[in-house]
């Protein structure tokens, strides 16, 4: 395909335009929160515009369409041109989806379908800011009538020509319109702005311009010449070049890097834009104490120092944005990415010089050795650390599954019209990485649900005595070898005895089975398939089959899933998942003379059993746990094929382990038990995979194979 | 002239020769990744019959084919000339039980035949060619219909 040709490119693209698009929706719905606040208002520019310069570089003119009149809109915005609007939010967000999707045809390979014309249309109107030409055209009615018709004029011309209206063009627009009738009082005001851009406008020329543009391509190719060049630019309309500058390269690296074309007129706009809202601010922010960028400079500036001293008079009406150019660059030249796949490699490695410190501390405690036991001691501490490092680095804040919330939680509550803030605690914690992503599904459900079903609308929660707005906690913190993770809600929480009657409806039990339920395996019921407790089907929820989904999920991430709830007060719903999947704790048994490792997730308890103890029922060797009767399983009849049933294993003494698959809880007799080992999974090969009841093998300490089993998959094949 | 021709185009290649029963086979070399004696191997409950299990080799867990059973041919105890050959066939990575491995001979191209067409024995399937050697028949296994068809029959399971 031509459209794809060059794949090398496009990767990169995808990676950064996937992350840069990932930030943009958590930062558009911050936005909203926030309209005034500058920074974000650039950084969601800068955004847009980086994800547009590398879809023009790559030729995805749909994308670049939609980028472009997004950006335009985000220009008006920090310019002031335009205020944040719950509406505008609306088209914006429907723009970053539309994006969002050509984003990922993309990925597929796909051609990108344009996006609609109307929110095209909808976004170039805004973009125009047509509101602000209204504003300017009444005050002159107001108080020049009769001049209407040559305002009119101007206004017409100003909508015709609405399509491509740039802020220069309309900038002279205005400024038409003033000289016009510069005597009004009207014009004063309306102008009073507008002069002072235009002024910045015409601080920069050409030659400037071209200056400027070689420095930004220096500065994003290589930091440190743009230092050098630093005093020569700062002389000129002086305060802004610095910053902008110093801004460019984390902003803008990569269509700078890519192509020069990129580098025009929106790059221009930027700038002008930037020199723009910094004259216009200089007053107010010149207040600003004006030692606080001179630390920051030189942090900045070890490779010339003499710049420091020069920059910082220069800079400092524009504090703000140095600190966050600053953070960026140190970022930039630290990381690097890595295939996932190498390291698993060396996860894979470690996890074998794991195996041979295993072997040798054996070895060094039972050869009475002081040299050797000391150095083996201390490669036990070096592999563990280590082990944990490379652990690390496949480590990532659960940030990047929280940063889709908010964007969630917005649109949900505005289509349900409800009004639910969402509290995110504990973004920073890390887990593996497959986690991160396995994650997504099941807590987008659970958020949602807590929006459509735990938070009552407005009115309701007024008469209820608590405040109209509902709030959503979603917190994640580490408790030792696992995270938990906690989705809370303030909404009218959960009937148990509604959920006993509902279960009754569905036919899943009957009501005296229902009544014996505790509180909390009510509250299990929801995991229950095809178990909804609204009672209309809307587009959000209530089909019941996420929950279920949810658990499924959940338990295969060897995971557990904790409910509370009180009717009136909320539900807390709590998530128990692993640091990592690379590593299962497992408890290791023997059947027959092959050792066996079971997940210890899913085993609840261990004990010994007279075996005289058991009863049959239905045809089912049973054994009661405090006064439960559950299914009792011989794993040498499954596992082994040379066991004449009721031979050896008819002792009668046996050792049993109750394990929990779902809601259901079995026993297993098995010969031996060997003990908690964590392990490292090994994947069975292609022949082997999907043998039922077998999740994968690892190897244990003194070198020889465990089979890992997969207890849902094994009752499924052996106990059916 | 027919003969010069084909006397350029007459490839040496090497085979790996290994003992199953009486028989000798050959494997081409480029596929054998190692000889290795026999160990404990672990076997996997509910796999198909013949694979005997699981061995690992340096932390990577490699599934282990019974060719005697590939072969059709009865079981027999391992003892001390019993090797597993590790092959790599195109990504995959699989050990095969033999009774011995000889050496490494070398083949022209002209001296393969191709093989007798017997009936469907379950040997014959795996046959890529025979070649009389010192008054001996190797047979050359094709270990890609190894694998292929362990798959066809994978899907019999």
């Amino acid at each position: 395909m031509s459209f794809f040709d060059d794949e090398e490119i496009l990767e990169d693209f995808l990676v950064e335009a996937g992350e840069i698009l990932e930030q943009l929706s958590e930062q558009l719905v911050q936005l909203e929160k926030q309209p005034e606040d500058k920074n974000l208002l650039n950084a969601i520019f800068r955004g847009f515009h980086t994800v547009k310069g590398g879809a023009g570089f790559l030729q995805l003119t749909p994308m670049v369409d939609c980028c472009h009149v997004t950006e335009n809109l985000f220009d008006n915005l920090r310019n002031g041109k335009r205020q944040v609007t719950p509406e505008l939010m609306d088209i914006v967000l429907q723009a970053l989806d539309a994006v969002n999707n050509m984003f990922a045809q993309i990925k597929e390979r796909m051609p990108p379908e344009p996006a609609s014309d109307e929110l095209l249309q909808a976004l170039q109107v805004l973009a125009n800011g047509d509101d602000l030409a209204g504003k300017g055209t009444q005050a002159h009615d107001l108080s020049v009538a009769s001049r209407a018709t040559a305002n009119d004029a101007v206004a017409a011309e100003a909508d015709s020509g609405s399509d491509d209206m740039t802020d220069e063009e309309f900038d002279q627009l205005l400024a038409a319109l003033d000289s016009a009738d510069f005597e009004s009082e009207a014009e004063n005001r309306a102008s009073a702005p507008v002069e002072s851009a235009a002024g910045a406008d015409d601080e920069i020329t050409d030659d400037e311009f071209e200056a400027l543009l070689d420095q930004l391509q220096g500065a994003s190719a290589d930091q440190e010449p743009s230092a050098d060049q630093e005093p020569s630019a700062g002389k000129e309309p002086s305060a802004n070049k610095e910053p902008s500058a110093g801004k460019e390269p984390s902003a803008d690296k990569e269509p700078a890097a890519k192509s020069s074309d990129d580098i025009t007129e929106d790059e221009f706009e930027a700038l002008l834009d930037q020199l723009q809202s910094g004259s216009k601010t200089s007053p107010e922010s010149a207040d600003a104490p004006p030692d606080t960028p001179k630390p920051v400079l030189k942090a900045e500036s070890d490779p010339g120092a003499t710049q420091a001293p020069n920059a910082a008079s220069s800079s400092t009406p524009n504090a703000a944005p140095g600190p966050a150019a600053i953070d960026q660059a140190p970022v930039a030249e630290t990381t690097v990415r890595v295939d996932t796949r190498r390291l698993d490699d060396i996860m894979n490695m470690v996890g074998e010089l794991v195996l041979v410190r295993n072997r040798l501390v054996r070895i060094g405690s039972t050869a009475a050795d002081e040299m050797l036991s000391k150095a083996v001691a201390n490669l036990d501490v070096v592999t563990a650390d280590l082990q944990t490092s490379v652990m690390k680095t496949r480590m990532q804040p659960i940030k990047k599954v929280f940063g889709r919330f908010p964007r969630v939680v917005r649109d949900l509550a505005r289509s349900l019209k409800k009004d639910v803030v969402l509290e995110l605690h504990g973004e920073d914690t890390d887990l593996d990485k497959n986690l991160v992503e396995a994650l997504a599904d099941p807590l987008v459900h659970l958020v949602r649900n807590a929006v459509d079903h735990g938070i009552e609308t407005p009115d309701k929660r007024e008469a209820g005595g608590k405040p109209r707005q509902g709030t959503i906690l979603l917190a994640a913190e580490q408790e030792g070898d696992h995270i938990l993770l906690t989705i809370s809600d303030d909404g009218n929480g959960m009937d148990p005895d509604m959920l006993r009657g509902k279960a009754v409806e569905k036919g899943l039990m009957d009501r005296d089975a229902a009544d014996r339920l505790s509180n909390s395996e009510c509250f299990d019921l929801i995991f229950a398939p095809g178990f909804s407790t609204k009672t209309e089907v809307s587009d959000v929820s209530g089909r019941g089959v996420g929950m279920d989904v949810v658990k499924t999920k959940i338990t295969q991430l060897n995971g557990s899933v904790f409910i509370d709830s009180k009717p009136g007060e909320g539900t807390r719903i709590e998530i128990k998942v692993p640091l990592t999947l690379a590593i299962m704790p497992t408890l290791m048994i023997l059947v027959g003379d092959q050792a066996f490792a079971l997940p210890l997730a899913s085993v609840s308890e261990i004990f010994n059993l007279d075996l005289n103890g058991t009863h049959v029922v239905d045809g089912q060797q049973v054994v009661t746990v405090r006064d439960k009767a559950l299914p009792l399983f011989h794993l040498r009849r499954w596992l082994t094929n040379n066991a004449p049933h009721g031979s050896s294993e008819q002792g009668t003494e046996a050792n049993v382990v109750i394990v929990s698959v779902g809601a259901q809880r079995v026993g297993f007799v098995v010969d031996t038990l060997i003990g908690q080992e964590e392990v490292v999974i090994k994947p069975l090969g292609r022949m082997l995979h999907g043998t039922p009841g077998m999740a994968g093998a690892t190897i244990t300490g003194d070198g020889r194979i465990a089979v890992i089993l997969d207890v849902p998959g094994l009752l499924k094949r052996y106990a059916a | 002239m027919a003969d010069v021709k084909k006397q350029e185009n007459d490839q040496v290649l090497q085979w790996v020769t290994f003992q199953l029963e009486n028989e000798t086979y050959g494997v081409d070399v480029m596929v054998v990744k190692e000889v290795l004696k026999f160990q404990d191997i672990a076997p996997v409950p509910g796999a198909p019959g013949y694979v005997m299990g699981i061995i690992n080799i340096r932390g990577t867990v490699i599934s282990v084919i019974n060719t005697r059973c590939r072969f059709g041919l009865p079981d027999r105890e391992p003892d001390d000339n019993t090797r597993i050959v590790i092959i790599e066939i195109g990504q995959h990575i699989i050990g095969i039980v033999v009774d011995s491995v000889a050496e490494v001979v070398y083949l022209k191209r002209s001296e393969i035949e191709t093989p007798p067409q017997v009936n469907k024995d379950d040997s014959a399937r795996f046959i890529q060619g025979v070649c009389h050697r010192d008054d001996q028949l190797l047979i050359l296994v094709e270990l890609d219909k190894l694998l292929s068809e362990e798959e066809l029959s994978e899907l019999d399971h």
